[in-house]
């Protein structure tokens, strides 16, 4: 079977939804900007492109219709590449990669843009029409649980305290800051431009954060519980894209190669403790991929709330020592469908800065699922 | 001319109100305001005002997006941009010469004819032009506002010898229909008419306060709504207008005015209160901005006491409730108050013999007419009566004799009076007294009149406890409420469907409105409580389904109904409105359907509407939820609009409907739009709406859920919202299903059926009459 390596990694800046600097950009036109600039940073010859896949969580509005297809003509995807949208929620854009994977293992296409976008500004979470079923929702109400009280349930299951989880937020403001201020986002970042307007830094780190400020804030989803907006990930908006090949077209081509892409694998668990989904998944994965989790030497693993990733590093075992070492999404922000990509891109070139040899993403998804990807260096 | 630009100068809380204030008529104004020394942005005071402003409550903008009517900038770069302004209001500090600077600057830049005037509130226009080139003095007027400018109803303006009349037009015109002000021509005298009568009386009164040893809530309770004075008393409003600033305006009087004038011979440096006020000026106690005045919350062991002061010791102790006999006494009127015999009477007398013979005294000097001074007070300083309407009700002979006894001059409008009243009605028509001693004709206009103008000399078309039909001419009746606080009962409905029926009677449009403060604050929960305490559920039943049906009498009328709401409009009284062909709304409308409030929802149809409005508005994004969600926020919660702007974007107004900013007009502007609409006039045709139903309802029940988990609503806000949800989205219903208007309002019925039979809309409801406020349960 054909390797399958991580060739480029790009993303706009994160910036706050309702308030940040990208409000007013649409997701389209971000996105392309994107993977216009991982296209040019890769070097990867456009024509070879098969497939533009673009993960997205509400993919309506101005990402709706087939955006995918939308950010290939804005950002000069030829015509004879194809493009589709994929959802699996905030697993969409890993989703995206684990497609390309697949297809090139197949022996259906060489060279793939996974790329994943998010306006929670424009695109209000949980849609602009939200219609569940009735008769479900009556006899099953977890199908449709909100992400916040299933960070307070991993709470309560985990007997995790409120210090705790904003102990971990104090943490990831301060790997993104001391990242930040670093410049180690720059080769990341693309800056993002609109009219007059030019965005290039992340808008979501606080590097003042402190146990104080956090400890001063109102539980936001249940006025007994422990989550807060401080321990939660906030509405971002933002977009990512990885290039996905094969490592023979790689090669041949002369493209870089952060990562290769070892083992994959999707989960399903309670949706009332969705964010658990990383566990099972990562099970999978590092079984698939012949290794066990004492052989990862870096971990990305989505913060969507600090509850959540808590218990998924006590449930695995996972060292936080190792794990977001640029600060998390509770710091950086969490553009639902750009997460995946994100966090896999940054593997991918985290194993390469950092020397190491293998790394595990993974990421909780809404609904109760979890998606897992092992990457080794190349 | 006309003023359609418009520049404040001075951005300082009446500079800065005032701009906001020319921004809600929707005229674009340029704020400017000197360069303070070391300032990184130049414009920084007129926009530091400008943001404090939009957090300010009672907001001075009528919607947040006014403030994008006012250009911030300062006096060093962008003087020039007054120069396409027709008029340039000045609002600085209160100090002749560097006016005088100021206006030497204008006069280089502004352009031929523009207006400039000047909102000092003690200065004379003589003063402040002397030494000016005659071509300024052309164009220079004062025009006064008070505070705060959204609010306070008073628009003095002077003109002066050289003024030309088409400027002093120009501010009339403008301060009437585009500020909504009562527009009062005033002479050139220190204060005008409002500060030269207010200042007295607060002087007067406090000063007296403190001779007869009342203590402050004594006073205030006296000096307040016993003398048609607001609540707050004559202390209390010293707190709230900040104690130091009463040295500033006695002072500026003090200096204008002849040692000959009341306040010069009132006024003593020495006197105990003015060393007393001193003292608290330089220590801090400046009234409720600063540290505290004559009353204070003081916070100890994290419990808030109000205290007052002891005027005698100059200390705070805990607050004592007034007891005086004579404040309850004057439930029977001004003049009961006045002879009631123990200090609370005796010091009523004192402040009413004093104002009220001063005030009568000053006519022919700072005003010609009883009716221009009267209205700068009820307008200027929120007084109930003004003091020729105060001398009235005390009668003019009795007022007369009791002047002479005390040794007071009589003023000679009273001495012509000869024991006439200051006014009279005769055949229709309204008189006011003049200082010749002979009536003159109170001319009321044809675009700006008040119901009660309508009504002199003419009996009703129907009348009964709650309601009442006029004739208001050119065949439109006027529907007018009248009960208490006009809650709607069902004397009020059976009113709304006879007026339903007036073209039978040959009438072409009906306007509904009234000159009471509230147009409607809803139905009487009252006799709802009372007929569910007592189980009689047939009735609660009718009395919605009464309502139900004059609601679509009114939609369906065959002539056109315009709904003329002002000061609040909620629950009942909105679903009123809603039902309206159109809503001509004053500016001052706070429109909202509150029913969740006391458990219940809008059953009168207004649920129906707001949900109708939503869903057919072209302007929102497509899909059903966004329409629902937006009328579901609204009534769920009980959210009231805090102006008719507002209630524009909760489209409780909708296009064709129109704003008045000027209270008087209101009912004629409601009329002129009847009569428009009653050419070729055709009632509407019902509407049927697609909703999602089921769908809906759990996506709403999610959104609450989430609401009670945070804490943002109640368990029972979940069970009210639901039966909104219900309603809504349209019950049992499927989306590609068309709903009509009457399977809305069954959903309503039952929706309200259901929970007025739930204990705790009872104890919500109960809570509400008790105490005024929503129980949270």
């Amino acid at each position: 079977m054909k390797n399958v390596v991580i060739s480029g990694y790009a993303r706009s800046p994160f910036t706050f939804a309702g308030k940040g600097a990208l409000t007013k950009v649409r997701p389209d036109e971000m996105a392309s900007q994107v993977v216009k600039a991982l296209v040019q940073k890769t070097g990867v010859n456009p024509e070879d492109i098969e497939d533009v896949i673009m993960g997205c969580a509400f993919p309506e509005g101005e990402q709706g219709l087939n955006v995918a297809r939308i950010v290939g003509f804005l950002a000069g995807i030829p015509q004879g590449s194809a493009a589709t949208t994929v959802n699996r929620f905030c697993g969409s854009s890993m989703q995206g990669i684990h497609m390309a994977a697949g297809a090139v293992q197949m022996n259906a296409g060489d060279a793939f843009i996974c790329a994943g976008i998010e306006a929670m500004t424009r695109v209000p979470m949980g849609g602009f029409n939200p219609a569940p079923h009735p008769g479900l929702f009556k006899d099953y109400p977890e199908a449709y649980v909100s992400m916040g009280v299933t960070a307070e349930n991993l709470a309560k299951k985990y007997d995790l305290s409120r210090a705790e989880q904003e102990e971990m937020a104090v943490e990831s403001h301060k790997r993104a800051a001391s990242a930040q201020s670093a410049g180690k986002f720059n080769d990341e970042i693309v800056a993002i431009v609109d009219g007059n307007l030019r965005v290039e830094e992340d808008g979501c780190i606080r590097p003042d954060t402190n146990a104080e400020g956090l400890a001063g804030l109102k539980p936001a989803f249940d006025q007994a519980g422990s989550v807060t907006a401080g321990t939660s990930s906030p509405l971002t908006d933002g977009a990512s894209a990885v290039l996905v090949c094969s490592e023979e077209y790689a090669d041949a081509n002369n493209l870089p190669k952060l990562a290769r892409i070892k083992s994959i694998a999707v989960a399903g668990c309670a949706p009332e403790i969705m964010g658990i989904g990383p566990v099972p998944a990562t099970e999978k994965a590092l079984k698939r991929a012949g290794v066990s989790l004492d052989d990862i030497e870096i971990i990305e693993l989505n913060e969507a709330f600090a509850a959540q990733a808590l218990a998924v590093m006590r449930e695995s075992k996972m060292d936080y020592a190792k794990t977001n070492i640029d600060g998390g999404a509770i710091a950086l922000g969490h553009p639902m469908g750009a997460t995946g990509a994100r966090i896999t891109g940054k593997l991918a070139s985290l194993l390469k800065r950092e020397g190491k040899g293998l790394g595990l993403a993974t990421q909780c998804i809404g609904g109760g699922q979890g998606i897992a990807t092992v990457l080794e260096a190349c | 001319m006309t003023i359609e630009k418009v520049a404040v100068i001075g951005s300082g809380v009446m500079g800065a109100a005032i701009a906001a204030h020319v921004a809600n008529a929707g005229v674009p104004v340029t704020l400017l305001d000197i360069v303070p020394d070391g300032a990184n942005d130049r414009d920084t005071l007129a926009k530091g005002a400008i943001a404090k402003m939009l957090k300010t409550k009672p907001a001075p903008f009528m919607h947040k997006r006014n403030a994008r009517l006012i250009t911030p900038g300062n006096l060093e770069d962008n003087l020039d941009a007054v120069g396409d302004c027709d008029w340039i209001c000045e609002a600085i500090i209160e100090n002749p010469k560097i006016k005088q600077d100021l206006y030497g600057r204008l006069e280089k830049v502004r352009k031929k004819g523009s207006i400039v005037s000047s909102n000092t509130s003690t200065i004379p226009l003589g003063v402040l032009l002397d030494g000016m080139p005659a071509s300024f003095a052309a164009d220079f007027a004062i025009t006064h506002f008070f505070n705060p400018p959204r609010y306070m109803r008073l628009f003095e303006v002077v003109g002066g010898p050289a003024t030309k009349p088409e400027a002093l037009d120009a501010l009339r015109q403008f301060g009437d229909v585009k500020l909504g002000k009562e527009v009062v021509d005033c002479k050139d005298t220190p204060g005008f008419i409002a500060n030269r009568i207010g200042i007295y009386w607060s002087t007067v009164a406090t000063g007296l306060a403190y001779d007869m040893g009342l203590t402050v809530e004594e006073a205030d309770s006296i000096v307040g709504r016993p003398m048609g004075i607001p609540k707050t008393g004559i202390f209390g409003l010293a707190d709230l207008t900040g104690i130091d600033l009463g040295p500033h305006v006695v002072g500026s009087m003090l200096k204008l005015l002849p040692d000959s004038d009341p306040l010069c011979l009132q006024y003593d440096a020495d006197h105990g209160l003015t060393k007393l006020m001193q003292k608290m000026i330089a220590d801090g106690y400046t009234g409720r901005k600063g540290k505290g005045g004559f009353y204070r919350r003081n916070k100890t062991n994290g419990k808030s006491v109000k205290e007052a002061l002891d005027l005698q010791t100059g200390e705070y102790r805990p607050e004592q409730k007034a007891n005086l006999k004579s404040a309850k006494a004057a439930k029977a009127g001004l003049r009961t108050l006045v002879e009631f015999d123990d200090k609370g009477g005796q010091y009523a007398w004192g402040v009413a013999s004093r104002v009220l013979a001063y005030s009568a005294a000053l006519l022919g000097e700072i005003a010609d007419d009883i009716a221009a001074i009267d209205t700068a007070m009820k307008t200027g300083y929120a007084w109930k009566w003004g003091p020729f309407e105060q001398i009235d009700m005390l009668g003019t002979d009795w007022f007369a004799e009791r002047l002479a006894a005390d040794g007071i001059d009589v003023p000679p409008v009273i001495a012509k009076a000869a024991g006439r009243p200051l006014y009279k009605e005769e055949d229709g028509k309204r008189y006011m007294l003049g200082l010749d001693g002979e009536y003159q004709e109170i001319v009321v206009a044809e675009d700006a009149w008040m119901l009660a103008d309508k009504k002199l000399g003419q009996e009703p078309i129907a009348r009964n406890g709650s309601a009442s039909i006029w004739d208001v001419g050119d065949g439109v009746a006027c529907l007018e409420f009248h009960s208490k606080m006009n809650a709607i009962d069902d004397q009020t409905i059976a009113m709304v469907k006879q007026a339903a029926n007036l073209h039978k009677k040959g009438f072409k449009a009906l306007i509904i409105g009234s000159d009471a403060d509230n147009f409607s604050v809803g139905a009487n929960v009252g006799l709802v409580l009372f007929a569910a305490n007592t189980a009689m559920w047939p009735v609660i039943e009718n009395g919605i389904q009464e309502g139900q049906n004059a609601m679509m009498a009114l939609k369906y009328a065959p002539f056109p109904v315009v709904a003329a709401p002002a000061g609040m409009a909620l629950g009942g009284g909105c679903e009123v409105c809603l039902h309206a062909d159109v809503i001509q709304a004053h500016a001052e409308s706070y429109m909202g359907l509150v029913e969740v409030g006391v458990g219940v929802i809008p059953g009168f149809g207004g649920c129906k509407e707001l949900v109708m409005r939503n869903v057919t508005n072209k302007k929102r994004p497509g899909g059903a939820m966004p329409a629902i969600a937006q009328a579901f926020e609204a009534i769920s919660t009980a959210k009231v609009a805090t102006s008719a702007a507002e209630a524009r974007d909760m489209m409780i107004l909708r296009d064709g409907d129109g704003i008045t900013m000027n209270r008087r007009r209101l009912l004629a502007d409601a009329k002129a739009k009847a009569l428009q609409l009653a050419e070729n006039y055709e009632a509407p045709e019902p509407i049927e709406i697609n909703l999602p139903g089921a769908t809906a309802q759990a996506a709403l029940h999610m959104a609450v859920d989430g609401f009670v988990a945070s804490g943002k609503a109640t368990a029972y806000d979940a069970v009210v919202g639901g039966q909104v949800a219900n309603v809504l989205t349209g019950g049992d219903t499927d989306i590609t299903e068309p709903v009509t208007e009457k399977q809305l309002l069954k959903l309503e019925k039952e929706g309200f059926l259901s929970l007025i039979k739930n204990p705790k809309t009872l104890d919500r409801i109960e809570h509400m009459l008790t105490t005024g406020r929503p129980l949270r349960n």
